[in-house]
Parts: C-alpha cells; structure tokens; sequence
C-alpha cells in the first residue's frame, strides 16, 4: 500500500482496512473479517501562521462606497453647473435640481459599473433613487412648513397680530394694527362645537360596531366607510341648503360646525373602530369569565385599554378638521370682527381667512394670511405631537409607570384580599408568583 | 410553592329525586346590558340614519337638474342654467385631469418613499420619516394651496415652458399662445394649469398613498424577505422579487385612495386656477375647471336649477369617490397583507 | 372603590362640568343681546368687489361708534343671490336685480316692495395693466375704446399691434403677449364693462360671441365668457393681485379705480369721444356721470334710481371717462328671514354714515363722491329701512366735494381739462404715470425735428427711433418741441393749471415752438395749431412734463442735449452702440426705449444665475463657440480626474502575488 498520509503515523501503518465491498467470503474466497474498530485519523497538517485577521465591517459603508458617491455628487454637481451656466438656455432652481439629480443618477451609475457587477450597480442606483423620493418628500413638507412661516414672520411675532381682528383696521394699513385674532376665535369655536357633535357619537357607534356582530352593524360599517369618500364640499353644499336656505337659518358658526361634523364623524367613526379592534380579544373573554355583563367590560376593559389609541384618533380627526376649509367657506360667511356666538352672525376661520387674504395683492394682507396658515400649521403640529405622545404605544401594552403602577394596584388589592380573607377565617397566601 | 388556600364548598340540600331540569344556556342580559345595548344601537341607527340622509338628500336636491339635463349633463360643456344648458363634461374632464396628474406625479415618491421607510432607512431615520409623512398628511390642505400658489407656481413655470419646448408635438403638451421659439412667450400662459394644480394636488395625494404602502410593506413575511437575502439577491432583487409581488394590492390600494382624495380636493384647486370650461385636454395651458371649484365658486350665485346643478355635479363626485374608494379597499383587502390595515 | 376609580369619576365629571360649560357659553352668549332697541346689531352684507374698497372704508370708521358690519365681497351676483335667499341683510350691487337677464342665466325675482335701490359710491372701471419696456414698468399707456374691447375679445394678441402703437406714439411697444384677465365670478365689474362694449363696439361683442360659443345669448352679462389666453379670476381683488405678480408681464384687466391705486399699478387712459385719452379720476367720473340718466319714478322700486349710462357713453366733453358708473346698495324694506327691526336700525346707521361723512374720502380711495340730488335721494330711501332711525341730515355738514352752494356739482366744475398731449394725434404722448404709478413718469420719444423748421430746437434732434417701427405720429415734420419743457415736476397728476398755459419754465421757447414750427399744417403737433380741439384750454405745445426726452439715452450724443433736463425714471443710459437688439423685449434701434447694452447683457446673466427665474423670458442661446469647447474639455477631463484613481486602483489590485 503506498505511503499516504495515513502511513505517517507508525501506529496504524500495515493493517488494511477492511473493505466490506470486497471481503465478501463468496467473491474473494477471503472470509469477511469483523471490522476492526475504527479509530479516526486527524491528518496532520503543516503549521499555518494565520495573520492576525481584521475585523470586518459587516454594516456600514465602506471608504470605497463613499468616495464613489462623493465624486458622483460632485461630478454631477459641476456638470449641472456647466450645463446651467454655459451650454444650454436652462433655469430655475427646479430645473437646476432635476437635471442635478439626472446627471447624478448616470455618473454614479458610470462610476459603478466600473468595478461592481450588474445587480450591484442596479441596486445601488435604486437605492439612491429611494433615497431621492424620501428626500423629495422631506423636501416638499419642510418647504410647505418654512414657507409659510418664512412669509408670515412679519405678523407672526406681532402680539396684535393673535388679539385683534380687522374690523377697524383697513387693508392699506400696516401689521401693526389689526391682525387675526377673529379666525383663531372662530377656529376654536367651531372645532369645540364639532367636537361636542361627533366625539361621544363617533366613539359610540365604533364601541357597537365592534361589540355587535350583527347584519345591521355590518351594514352601518360599510355606510361609514362610503361615507368618508364623501367631499367635504358637498358636506357644505348639503348643509348650507339644508340649513341655511330651507330651514331659513343665517350663515353662522353652527352651520359650520355641523358641516365639519359631516366631514369628521365617519374617519372618527373608522379610526375609533380600528383602535377598538386591536384590544386582544383575550382581554374581554376574561372579563366575561370573571362575570363582568358586556357594558362592563366596555366601560372598564376595552375603553381603558384603548385609551391612548382613541384619544389619538380623536385628536388626528381634530387636525383634519380644523383645516378644512371648503365646508366652511360655504357656510360661515365671511366676517372680519371678532364673533363668539355660533348661533348668529358670520364666523371665519383659520383656512377661511387664509384663503381670503392670500388673493389680496397687498404684501401686508398677505402676510396676515401667511400668519393665519402658520398658526394653523402650528396648531396641527400641536396636536400632532400630542396624539404622538399619548398614543405611541400599541395598544395593551403599558409603558413603565402603567406597569408600576398596576403592580402596585394589585398589591393593594392583595393586601384587601387578605385583609378581607383573615376577617372570613380563609388563609390567604402572601406569596404571589411575580 | 404552598398551597395554603383551602376552597370550601357549600352545602347543598339534597337534590331529591326528582330528575334535574334542562338548563337554560342563554344568559340573560341584565339591566346594564339592556341599557347597554339600547344606546349603542340608538348611536349606530343614529350614525346610519345620518349617513343615509346626506346620501339621501343629495339625490333629492341633485334630481331636478338632472331631470332637466338628462344625459346631456354628461356631455354639455358649458354651465349655463339659465339657458338650461350646463353640464360637468369639460369640468369632470379637469377633475380626472387634475387626479391623473397628481397620482402621476405622487404614485412614483410615495412608492419610493415607502421602500426607503421599510427597507433602507436605518432604524433612527424610519421614526422620523414615518412621522414627517404622517405630518404631510395632516397639514391642511389650505397651505399647501399658498405654498403652490406663491412659491411652486414661479418655479414650476420653467419647467412648464421647458416641457413645451421639447414635448409640446405631443397634444397634452401643447399650449395655445405659447410658440416655444418665441422668446417673449408669456409666462402667464403657463400658469393656472392642470399641471400645476395637479402637482399641489399631488403634495397631499403622496402622504395617503405612502401610508399605506408602508402599512403594506411593513408585514412582508420576514422568511421570504430572509429567504431572498439568503439566496444572494441584493436589496433591489429582494424588493423586486418578494416585496413589491406582496404589496402589489397594497400599491394599488393606497394609490386609488389618493386619487380619491385628489378628486374631492377643493381650495387648493381653486386658489391656483382660472376656470374655463373647455374641453381641453392641454395640461400646462392656463385654464381648467373642477368639480369642487365649480361649487366653491358658484354656490351663492345660484339658485333654484342652477344649485341643483351644482348637487348634481357634487352627486357624480361623490360616486365616482365611492366608487375608487370601494375598488381600493376590495384591493388592499385581496392582497396578501390582508385586511388589517385600516384602509 | 378604588381611588383610581374614584379619581377617574372625579376627572369625568370634571370634564363633563367643562364641556356643559363651554356649550352654556357658546349658545349663551347669544341670548344677551340687549333688548335696548339703542344697541346696535351686528350686520352682515354682500356684493360688489367694485364697490369693496369703499364699503370696507366705511366699515371700519364706523366701528368707532360701535356697529360692526360684515362685509363679503364675493361679486354682485353673489350679493343679490345671497340677498334673495335672505342670507344677508343688504346687498351692494353695481346692476340692479336682472328681471331678463341677456346672457342666460336665471332671472332674479325679487318680491315687489321688499328692496330698495340706493347708490352709494361713484367711480370709473379702469384697465389695470403690468408691462415693461426694456426692463421699466410702463406707467402712460393709452388705447382707444376699439382697442380696449378688440383685446378683451381676443382680437388684438400682441402688445406692439400697429392699432396699440397707433395709440401710443411715445412709446414703442414690446412684442409681447397680450393676456386679458377677467373675472370668472359673476360681476357687476363684467356687467358694466359688456354694457358699454354692446353700446360702443356691438360689432366686437357679436363676433367674440360667436367666438367664444356664447352665442346667441349674448347680451349684457356678468359672466364674462373666456376664450384660450385670457385668465379668470375671483373678484376685483383677484384681478388687480393676478396682474400685479411679477410674471404677470403683458397682462390688464378692468377693475375698479380704487385698486389699481391701492396696489400702486397703472391704468390705461382710454379714448373719449373728444379726442382725449382720460383716466377716471374722481373729477373725471364726477364730470362723466353728470350725463348719467337716473330713473325718478319713485312708484316703481325695481327701475327706481338706477341709472342710464348711454349718454355718459356718448358725451363728448374731453374730460369724460367712458366707462364711469354708480355701485348700489340693495336695502331691505320689510322685515323677513333673519333682518330684525334691530338690524333695520344698524343699518340706517351704516347706510346714514356711507351717504354723508363717507364721501368725503371716497375720492382719496379713487372713487368720486356722490352728487347732492344723489345724496338727498338716498336719504329717502334709508327711511325705508324698517327700524331705522331717521335723521335729519343737513346735507352741508357732509363735507362732500360734489356740493356747492348753488346746486351744480363743484367737483365736475373745477375738474381740470387733459393735457394737450393726452390729445390723440399728439405726436407723443404724455410721460406722466396712471392710477398708482402716477408719480412714476415714462420716458416718451420725442418726435423728429424736420430741418425746414425754423430750427429753434438745437438739442432734440438727435432723437430718432431709428428702427421704422410704426411711429406715425413721431415722424411727422416739425413736431418739435422744447427739451427744456420739462423742468416742470414730471411727477405732477395732471396739474389743473397746466392747462391754463402756464408753462413754468418753459415760457420763451416754448413759445416759439408750436407757432413758428409747423410749416405743414399735417404736423398734429399742439393744440394750439388745430383749432377748435380744445376747449377752454390752450395749452402751448410744449406742456410741462411733455416729451421728456431722455438725452443721455439719446445714442451717440449724450452730452449735447440740454444739461438741465431732469429725467427721472427715464431708461438710463446704457451702451452707446447705435444699432442694437433688446435680448428682453426684442426691440432693435436706439432711442430711449432700448437699453440694448444692460439689458442684453442682463437677461444672459440671469439666466446664468442658478437663482429663481425672475425674468419670464427664455434668455437667448449663445453659439457653440470656444468657450463651449472649453467647457467640454473641463468636463472631460474633471471625469477622467475622478475615474483614472478608480480604474488604476482596480488595473493594480487585480494583480495577485505569484
């Protein structure tokens, strides 16, 4: 048997291994030996001397990724310039950032298929362009949002641009007088009012969508569900003709309200719902299993749970309906003195104003209209980040301070079970399972 | 682990002889449960009774103009009721041109601006993109209507006039009374377009769209997402080969929601155009209509026939909404991410 | 209980406590209105942009004395909808309600007896407009009445037609796009503007009808119908704010007087039936309007004071302003819907104030006052008003400018004559700015000097628009006049003086000018050589503020004009090339108007400049030239920079050690 690498060690060198193909008694004549006992072999190999080996970046981007990206922008930079400045009759900042991009997108592209292969290269282009529709985005609100803030400073970090209204201020004066003080009042006013009418019916008619299985609440879900296709122009248009022209009331605050409630109660409708579905179901059997009846658990299970999730609901559907603005045009009149009663007498808001002042081509005017925008922007945010903070977390779970305090709720209620079981003679264990 | 609790049974008499009645499995609802369930059906029926006479009385107010118009209403292109000839067909025109344009534009960002939240954004940068688009969704459309007006439209301008330069032998880019070699071409004539209404529009369509889809994107079964990577495909193959197939009914979905909100979007509309009622399928030349601005700035002229005509325009709206608003949900809820969303 | 428990009972019926509050508030708030019929009432009104700017005036000095009025200015018809529907309590209308409207919408029905018509503000339609030349906004444009309804129609398309350089001598026109900018809600505005084009022009109006698939119900109308290349907007507001954006270039529209003021933008003057091109001033609409026919049948409410325009569209005095009219207020006379006796009271109030101390500031708005016959009839139709408080006005403690003491209407007296150069014929024009740029003056061409003059007139000869434009009226002989006329203020409104002859300054040459000067009678060149064109005035050729030629601008002499020629805002002095093309406005030749260097050497700057495009016009290419070549090496070789580290780096990285 020549020499392998088997025959190095001494120990196991001349015995061959049996080859239970070939030691068959009746093929050889060779009786079939019992295999040997196997003992396994570990070559041996020369001594590598492993470099001390680097640690990999297994995330992250890489020198060559980022210089290959730099040179593109760059590249493409100087390019859009040259094209912009020299060769062709191009302008804007629009078309400056197009063409940008464009450029951008083919030299990266050139630069890549240098040394990468073909999916590396169309991977990485998508990936940019992700990154640029992310960035279009991003571009677009911060825009709206500066913009407008940008526009209206002039009146913005007046004080009597928030106190007082335009009754005694004519529209050639200056932001120093007058100011939008009666579109913040009728904001507030006709939100509150419609906040009254859809909240407590909204939340109602989600809490018997979720807890009646039957045909009819079927029915109401798809009615709602249509009914958010609804334009909120039409909602105007229904009320101010309903209302306003048939039943012979004036353009007021109310009508508004009610043509917002029009527009708001189905979203909240279908926002409260899909909070309320999300409530485990586990959470009411156990309820029912401790004997609560239906409106008990409603009342102290699911609404609590869905606490955080419906008041963020409500909030979101607040935000939308403080900015619309067609149902109120068509309904509230137009006013430029400070009116709190909703019954009679024209209201504006926010958006209503805005949208007056803005066709104004007096630069004084359209700043006061920017400032109405601008604080409709802010109140939104407001109220955004609220709904944010009080409804981040899914529902059921609690954040830390919940969970401390419903561990010591049931520690007191323990301590009462004790208390209660030592005065019935029942021992009640003070060890509870954490 | 002790078990120091002792459960003591009551007595019970003697149950007799007497065989054991059939129990009664229905649980009677209490007192609290009647009321209970009194007041939540009071509150649906309410909601019902609501919803059903908005619909109801848009019908009735919308049915005179359209008795008196016919079919005509569909194919008339003026709106004049006193003459008794008006009908919404050059202003649904602008309506659908307007949506087009804007889900044209929209469709494209909000699907890359989804892929980018769900599969590139590092984890710091997916908060915040998740929330900068669900504060896109909430600003008022009002603002983005000025922010169109005053700063988009100079700039959107250029590339009007650019587009009519090199595309304008296409007919949706040609535009009367812009001659592109002729250097004092005004740019008036490029303003108040379906183009740049469309592309306010489009500002609010992108949120809505964007949500969704990542609502959609986000439930990709790890396993195939996993089984992709495994198999060596890069991000873009397993996007394009896992992702995008699970959200196709997602993407469609969240796009018709947004081209229901694009038809129904009224002040932004209104603030950019200068209404005409042509027909006219010119996308950058100044001149259009909508339904939604013909009602916001008709609806205290008219009166009697002529505000019927305006419920009728509003009715058809109002259908063809639904109408996008149902297929979109029948698609988000057939795709396999399933019915969980809240579209 | 738990305390949670109990804590959230607490917070709910806190919160139960609070919204029960703020309910109890809102509709609470309503119920304390004093039962005081003393108190006033808020009330609301509707109607007329028009007539906006005066009605807001009047809204805000009334709040002093405590009545709050809200006014909507969402159109006339909006205003007499809202009105019939018992939505508002008044209405301000510039045309009464239309009982057989021409232009097919439906007819307004008023029930007899319920309203009452009454004028409240006169003032002139003017033709707002934003063009530039050579980079300056033109300020002095004039055009004929065929003018004014041919471009409203779609007719005239570009701003240098020959029709509008016709009426423009002094200036030359740019080949710019004539955009018309209407109203797209229905309009008093339109109203009156399609009135006096059916009167004037019917032959236009029939045709753009046609045109514009009106047709045939194409009477008066206050829907204006639109063709491809006119712009609609809401509102006399939208109007004026459109026109005024700074890539409106090439735009007017017809607005009411006050907003072209307010927005500091020129109006066109228009071309009466004298042979004067006229702004509406208030004196003007004061003098026009004393040819306004208004209806005395006091038993008939629906024609009662309204107003016949015919002859004011016909009269031939040189100060008429064609398009001048009276706005109404619609007054309720019954108590119905939501108009209380309360309101009725306010609104006396507030109509009281509008006829009497509010007039007086109407003409600083630019509307003109109320005549004293006007005035008085108002008065008695405010007594209609149920509620309302009567009060015996001594019409004289009005203040109103209209009034004199022996009845005849002091404002239309006193209004002074046109200047000789608004004449049309003049061989230019009049530098003086309109409406709210009346202080910023325009820099006219001066006509060319015939040498068989008498040659009195050494500096102004080097003035020739050398580009053969249609320049009628500038080449014609011996229209010279005096550079030194203009050390008058050129930013003077029409001086009421001026007229008079008294030329300050420009006494003995002037003098010799237009007598000795016009060897061919042909020569339309100052009232003083026509006879019987002016009446009453008799200005000397050169009128103060007349031709202020631009010497500096004069191509090749810019020192030997006269020194002292204060030419300000005129085009400022460029490259002294003679023959060269404006990049901007496409202009070729010298003259004042083109400011060939700068502005050629502007427009490929900013279209250079990464900034936003101002400008509204595609900046010229340049050729392929060296510095295009130039370009393209940078470019290559920038790449070649950026990819020869990457291809070396991949060529020596490939290489494996043996």
């Amino acid at each position: 048997m020549t020499s392998t690498l088997l025959a190095d060690d001494p120990m196991m060198g001349l015995a061959p291994l049996p080859d239970p193909l070939f030691d068959r008694p009746d093929v050889h004549g060779v009786p079939m030996s019992s295999p040997a006992p196997s003992a396994t072999i570990v070559p041996r190999r020369p001594p590598v001397s492993s470099p001390a080996q680097q640690r990999r970046a297994i995330r992250g981007w890489a020198r060559n990724d980022v210089m290959m990206l730099s040179g593109a922008l760059l590249s493409a930079l100087s390019t859009t310039v040259l094209l912009f400045g020299r060769i062709t009759p191009l302008s804007g900042q629009f078309g400056f950032a197009v063409v940008g991009f464009v450029v951008f997108l083919a030299t990266y592209a050139v630069i890549l298929s240098v040394t990468e292969n073909r999916p590396a290269v169309i991977d990485r282009v998508v990936t940019v362009l992700l990154v640029g529709a992310a960035l279009v985005a991003v571009i677009a609100v911060t825009s709206v949002v500066f913009f407008t803030l940008w526009r209206g400073k002039d009146a913005l970090w007046r004080p009597n641009t928030y106190t007082s209204d335009m009754s005694q201020t004519g529209p050639n004066e200056g932001l120093d007088k007058g100011g939008i003080g009666h579109a913040i009042v009728g904001t507030l006013i006709v939100i509150a009012l419609a906040l009254v009418l859809t909240v407590p019916l909204g939340v109602a008619c989600a809490v018997y969508l979720n807890e009646k299985a039957t045909r009819v609440a079927g029915f109401v879900r798809t009615v709602v569900t249509a009914m958010t296709a609804l334009p909120s122009i039409v909602a105007g248009l229904l009320i101010l003709s309903t209302w306003i022209i048939i039943l012979h009331h004036e353009y007021s605050g109310l009508a508004a309200a009610f043509a917002v409630s029009i527009v708001m109660l189905p979203i909240i409708i279908r926002a409260a719902d899909v909070v309320l579905r999300l409530v485990p179901g586990n959470m009411r059997e156990a309820a029912a299993a401790l004997g609560a009846p239906q409106w008990r658990t409603v009342w102290h299970v699911v609404l609590p749970t869905a606490r955080s999730g419906l008041t963020t609901s409500v909030i979101l559907g607040v935000a939308r309906g403080i900015g619309e603005t067609a149902p109120v045009l068509l309904t509230a009149g137009f006013t430029n003195s400070i009116n709190v009663d909703p019954l009679k007498g024209n209201m504006v808001t926010l958006p209503l104003t805005a949208y007056n002042l803005i066709k104004s081509p007096l630069p004084s005017q359209v700043a006061r209209g920017f400032a109405a925008a601008a604080v409709l922007i802010l109140l939104v945010l407001i109220l955004f980040i609220i709904a944010r903070v009080l409804g981040g977390r899914p529902v059921g779970q609690l954040s830390k301070r919940q969970a401390r305090r419903a561990a010591a709720r049931s520690l007191r209620d323990l301590a009462r079970c004790e208390a209660h079981g030592r005065i019935a003679g029942v021992a009640v264990s003070s060890e509870v399972a954490s | 682990m002790t078990n120091a609790i002792t459960t003591t049974l009551p007595r019970v008499a003697d149950p007799g002889t007497s065989a054991p009645a059939a129990r009664d499995l229905d649980s009677k609802r209490g007192f609290g449960d009647k009321v209970f369930d009194r007041m939540t059906s009071a509150s649906g029926l309410a909601v019902l009774a609501i919803m059903l006479a908005v619909g109801l009385f848009l019908a009735i107010e919308a049915r005179q103009a359209l008795s008196k118009a016919g079919w005509s209403f569909f194919t008339t292109a003026q709106w004049e009721t006193g003459r008794g000839t008006f009908g919404i067909s050059a202003i649904l025109l602008g309506t659908v041109l307007i949506a087009i344009v804007a889900v044209t534009v929209a469709t494209p960002i909000s699907l890359g601006a989804a892929l980018f939240i769900t599969e590139v954004a590092p984890t710091w940068v997916r908060s915040t993109m998740i929330a900068l688009v669900d504060l896109m969704a909430a600003v008022p459309s009002v603002v983005y209507g000025l922010w169109g007006l005053k700063l988009l439209q100079g700039q959107v301008v250029g590339v009007s006039r650019w587009l009519n330069t090199w595309f304008g032998w296409i007919p949706i880019f040609k535009v009367n009374g812009a001659d592109p070699k002729n250097p004092l071409t005004n740019a008036t004539v490029f303003t108040a377009s379906v183009f740049v209404a469309g592309l306010v529009v489009a500002m609010m369509v992108m949120p809505i769209a964007c949500v969704v889809m990542r609502q959609v994107f986000s439930q990709v079964p790890v396993g195939e997402r996993e089984g992709a990577f495994a198999l060596g495909s890069t991000r873009w193959g397993m996007i394009r080969v896992v992702a995008l197939p699970f959200g196709r009914g997602g993407i469609i979905g969240g796009t018709m929601l947004g081209l229901g909100r694009a038809l129904g979007e009224t002040i932004a509309v209104v603030l950019i155009i200068s209404p005409r009622n042509t027909i006219t399928a010119h996308v950058l030349e100044a001149g259009t209509n909508s339904v939604s601005a013909l009602i916001a700035t008709r609806y205290n002229e008219e009166s009697g026939l002529g505000l019927s005509g305006l419920f009728a325009a509003g009715l058809v709206l109002f259908g063809i909404t639904l109408f996008i608003n149902f297929t979109a949900s029948w698609f988000i809820s057939r795709s396999r991410s399933g019915a969980s969303s809240e579209a | 209980m738990t305390g949670q428990h109990r804590r959230r009972r607490r917070f709910s019926y806190v919160w139960g406590v609070l919204v029960a509050a703020l309910v109890a508030v809102t509709f609470g708030a309503g119920a304390e209105a004093p039962a005081a019929a003393t108190s006033y009432q808020r009330i609301s009104g509707e109607g007329s942009s028009w007539a906006a700017n005066f009605l807001d005036a009047v809204r805000v000095n009334v709040k002093q004395f405590g009545i709050t009025v809200d006014y909507n200015p969402n159109g006339s018809t909006a205003g007499r909808g809202d009105y019939l529907k018992g939505l508002v309590d008044f209405a301000a209308s510039d045309i009464p309600f239309q009982f057989n409207p021409e232009d097919g919408t439906e007819p307004e029905r008023p029930e007899a007896g319920t309203y009452a018509y009454m004028p409240v503000v006169a003032g002139g339609t003017a033709f707002m407009y934003n063009l530039k030349i050579g980079g300056k906004q033109v300020t002095n444009l004039r055009l004929s009445g065929e003018n004014v309804a041919r471009i409203f129609t779609g007719a005239i398309t570009t701003w240098n037609d020959p029709a509008i350089q016709a009426d423009n001598p002094g200036i030359i026109l740019p080949a710019r796009t004539v955009v018309p900018v209407v109203r797209a809600d229905g309009s008093g505005s339109t109203a009156q503007f399609s009135l006096w084009m059916i009167k004037t022009h019917p032959e236009i109006w029939n045709d753009y009808c046609n045109r514009s698939g009106r047709a045939p119900k194409c009477g008066e109308t206050s829907f204006y119908p639109t063709i491809s290349g006119m712009i609609a907007q809401s509102g006399d507001l939208g109007v004026a704010g459109y026109i005024s954006q700074s890539f409106a270039e090439g735009a007017i529209g017809y607005v009411n007087y006050s907003y072209a003021l307010g927005n500091n933008f020129p109006v066109a003057k228009v071309l009466n039936n004298a042979g004067y091109y006229t702004e509406p001033t208030p004196q003007n609409v004061a003098v026009s309007l004393l040819q306004a026919k208004i209806n005395t049948d006091s038993s008939n409410p629906a024609v009662y004071l309204t107003q016949n325009l015919d002859e004011v569209y016909s009269d031939s005095d040189p100060r008429n302003y064609q398009l001048s009219s009276y706005s109404y207020l619609i007054l309720p006379t019954t108590v119905a819907g939501q108009f209380s006796e309360d309101k009725g009271f306010t609104l006396g109030a507030f109509a009281y104030y509008a006829m009497c101390q509010a007039q007086q500031q109407s003409a600083s708005l630019g509307y003109s006052p109320m005549p004293i016959n006007l005035v008085e009839a108002g008065f008695e139709q405010i007594r209609k008003i149920p509620g309302v408080a009567v009060q015996d006005i001594d019409v004289a403690k009005c203040n109103n400018p209209t009034f004199s003491s022996d009845g005849s209407n002091r404002l239309a007296d006193t209004a002074p004559q046109p200047q000789g150069c608004d004449q049309q014929g003049f061989p230019t024009q009049c530098p003086d700015g309109t409406g709210g740029m009346s202080n910023v003056p325009t820099a006219v061409l001066v006509p060319v000097v015939v040498p068989n003059n008498g040659g009195n007139n050494p500096g102004s000869a080097t003035q020739t628009p050398s580009g053969d434009r249609n320049q009628p009226a500038a080449n014609s002989p011996g229209a010279a006049t005096d550079p030194n006329a203009s050390t008058g203020d050129p930013s003077a409104a029409p001086d009421p003086n001026a007229a008079g002859g008294a030329n300050a300054g420009a006494a003995s040459p002037a003098a010799n000018t237009p007598a000795g000067n016009t060897p061919t009678g042909a020569a339309t060149q100052g009232p003083a050589s026509q006879t019987g064109a002016n009446p009453g005035a008799s200005p000397s050729g050169a009128t103060p503020g007349a031709a202020t030629n631009d010497p500096a601008a004069a191509t090749g002499n810019p020192d030997s004009a006269t020194p002292n020629v204060t030419t300000p805002g005129a085009a400022t002095p460029a490259a002294e090339s003679p023959q060269t093309c404006d990049a901007d406005t496409g202009l070729c030749g010298t003259g004042a108007q083109t400011n060939a260097g700068t502005s050629a050497g502007q427009t490929p700057a900013a279209a250079a400049g990464v900034g936003p495009a101002t400008s509204s016009v595609l900046p010229d290419t340049g050729g392929w030239g060296i510095s295009l070549t130039m370009m393209i090496l940078v470019i290559v070789l920038t790449l070649g920079l950026i990819f020869a580290p990457a291809l070396a780096w991949r060529h020596f990285a490939n290489v494996r050690p043996a």
